[in-house]
């Protein structure tokens, strides 16, 4: 049987990953969020949550996250996952009937992440109101939502210790090549002059390079490539 | 019409998707000479194993025309894994916000028979592109690197819908070569899709409209079993259909009835016995 593992109770764990998910809810606009992994060498369901503590206590004792379907459907999905398309599945309403009492909503949604060992990770996001303010708030911070959930991911897994190993930015010649032009002070049209190519092709580089560095901006990526030397300072 | 499938609701429609991959043969394998591997008549590999999105054509007889099948780029996906060769030994790009399209194709031999309009090869391949770009937009996807041959990167160019560059260099690929095409998903690219076909409406078909289609292709039985003011009515319908949405629309409903009724006669004849 799995194990729900709090990875914010754990003793001397940091608190940077709740203080994101934190930071997400103000930012987009969320009431709470929620990020979940499996670990495939313990078989655990390791997660942070914001949400009230008597609301994870009762997830945690009813062993909810084996049932829950936003969790065993929405890993397999590729695109974010609207839990209205989850309301018909069998655990649904098991899952959620409890969740207004404790000051969670059951409007959310789940954006799962697949990393390149075959690790997966789920974020959740859920927000009390109308459907009409959902669909648009859903419009206006899908592609952030993205970003922050392979972020997430990719963080959390980057922490962990067996992964850290595994884990070695592979960034193609291009990306070193414009993250290095970035380093020297050009701007993204400079780059594209400079190569001979269209800044649309400078940006889908630079956010290959930002996703593969775990770096949320631009600058935090040519830091973190300048330290494990892919760039020159420039 | 398009639907589209993923791991939620594929298992409504595992008889489309296995058209699809039926499809998938006799594009890639017959047609283009792509070494795939081909299982029964139908062509799938690992990555149909990774729960996809598939972005699934049919025609107004209710035939799978067109596909495209949808990964993450964070995740396996063909270029990070079979198709390297194209990039040049270069690693792949990885964002949260480009999906990658592989297995791309429409049926050009059923499409060239139809000719022009709405059944057409320009047609049914902006449909399927319109189709994979509103449902990427929606969920924040800002771009798409896709797998393709010269042939499909013609189509695209002359469908107002030209990639905006390449990734790596053509690679030869069975009988053609394949390539990796860059496109953005924007709001400006799905309008020039639009313009040129001339499709206005939801591309994205309901289930139920999709459905009826393809089993009343399976079916291609008559409504003789129908009391006959019944089957009168129907038939008018189709005729009085105003456009062709509305034709689907009737056929649509004349399938469903003449399969309910298939059905209840079915039942009569068993509580006889």
């Amino acid at each position: 049987m799995m194990d729900l593992i709090d990875l914010s109770k754990i003793p001397d764990a940091d608190d940077r990953f709740v203080r994101f998910l934190d930071d997400l809810c103000q930012t987009l606009e969320f009431d709470h969020a929620s990020y979940a992994t499996l670990n495939p060498v313990l078989g655990t369901v390791q997660g942070f949550a914001n949400y009230r503590p008597d609301w994870i206590e009762h997830y945690t004792r009813k062993g909810l996250h084996r049932i829950d379907p936003t969790l065993h459907y929405g890993r397999k999905s590729i695109s974010p996952v609207d839990w209205d398309r989850l309301e018909r599945t069998p655990h649904f309403r098991s899952v959620f009937d409890d969740a207004p009492q404790f000051g969670v909503s059951d409007r959310g949604m789940t954006v799962p992440v697949r990393g390149p060992y075959g690790d997966f990770g789920l974020l959740s996001v859920t927000r009390d109101c109308k459907q009409q303010e959902w669909e648009s708030l859903k419009k206006k911070v899908m592609g952030n939502l993205q970003v922050a959930a392979v972020h997430m991911h990719d963080n959390v897994m980057q922490s962990d210790l067996a992964m850290a190993t595994l884990h070695r930015p592979a960034l193609s010649g291009r990306e070193c090549e414009i993250l290095q032009w970035v380093a020297e002070g050009k701007s993204q049209q400079d780059i594209g002059d400079i190569l001979s190519i269209s800044h649309r092709t400078v940006e889908v580089h630079l956010r290959s390079g930002r996703s593969k560095l775990g770096a949320l901006t631009t600058a935090q990526a040519v830091g973190r490539a300048v330290s494990l030397g892919l760039v020159k300072p420039g | 019409m398009i639907i589209v499938t993923d791991a939620l609701n594929r298992d409504r429609h595992t008889d489309i998707i296995d058209e699809m991959y039926r499809l998938r043969t006799r594009v890639f394998q017959d047609r283009l000479g792509w070494d795939v591997k081909v299982t029964d008549g139908r062509e799938f590999d690992a990555f149909d194993a990774l729960d996809p999105v598939y972005i699934i054509a049919l025609d107004d007889d209710g035939h799978v025309v067109g596909c495209m099948r949808l990964l993450q780029t964070t995740g396996p996906h063909m270029l990070s894994d079979v198709f390297h060769e194209i990039l040049d030994g270069e690693p792949p790009l990885r964002s949260a916000q480009v999906w990658e399209a592989t297995r791309f194709c429409v049926d050009t031999e059923r499409l060239a028979r139809a000719g022009r309009a709405r059944n057409s090869i320009s047609y049914v391949t902006s449909e399927v592109m319109i189709a994979a770009f509103e449902y990427g937009r929606a969920s924040g996807i800002l771009d798409a690197v896709a797998v393709i041959d010269p042939v499909m990167n013609r189509v695209m160019i002359r469908s107002g819908n030209a990639p905006y560059d390449y990734l790596g260099t053509a690679k030869p690929m069975g009988k053609v070569t394949a390539m990796a095409a860059l496109m953005d998903c924007s709001e400006e690219r799905v309008a020039r899709l639009r313009d040129f076909s001339d499709i206005r409406h939801d591309v994205l078909t309901p289930e139920n409209i999709v459905r009826a289609a393809f089993e009343s292709a399976r079916k291609p039985t008559t409504h003789d079993h129908l009391p006959e003011a019944l089957r009168t009515y129907l038939e008018e319908q189709i005729a009085a259909a105003g456009s062709a949405d509305e034709q689907t629309a009737a056929k649509a409903l004349a399938a469903t009835i003449a399969a309910r009724y298939a059905k209840e006669d079915g039942q009569k004849s068993q509580s006889v016995h």
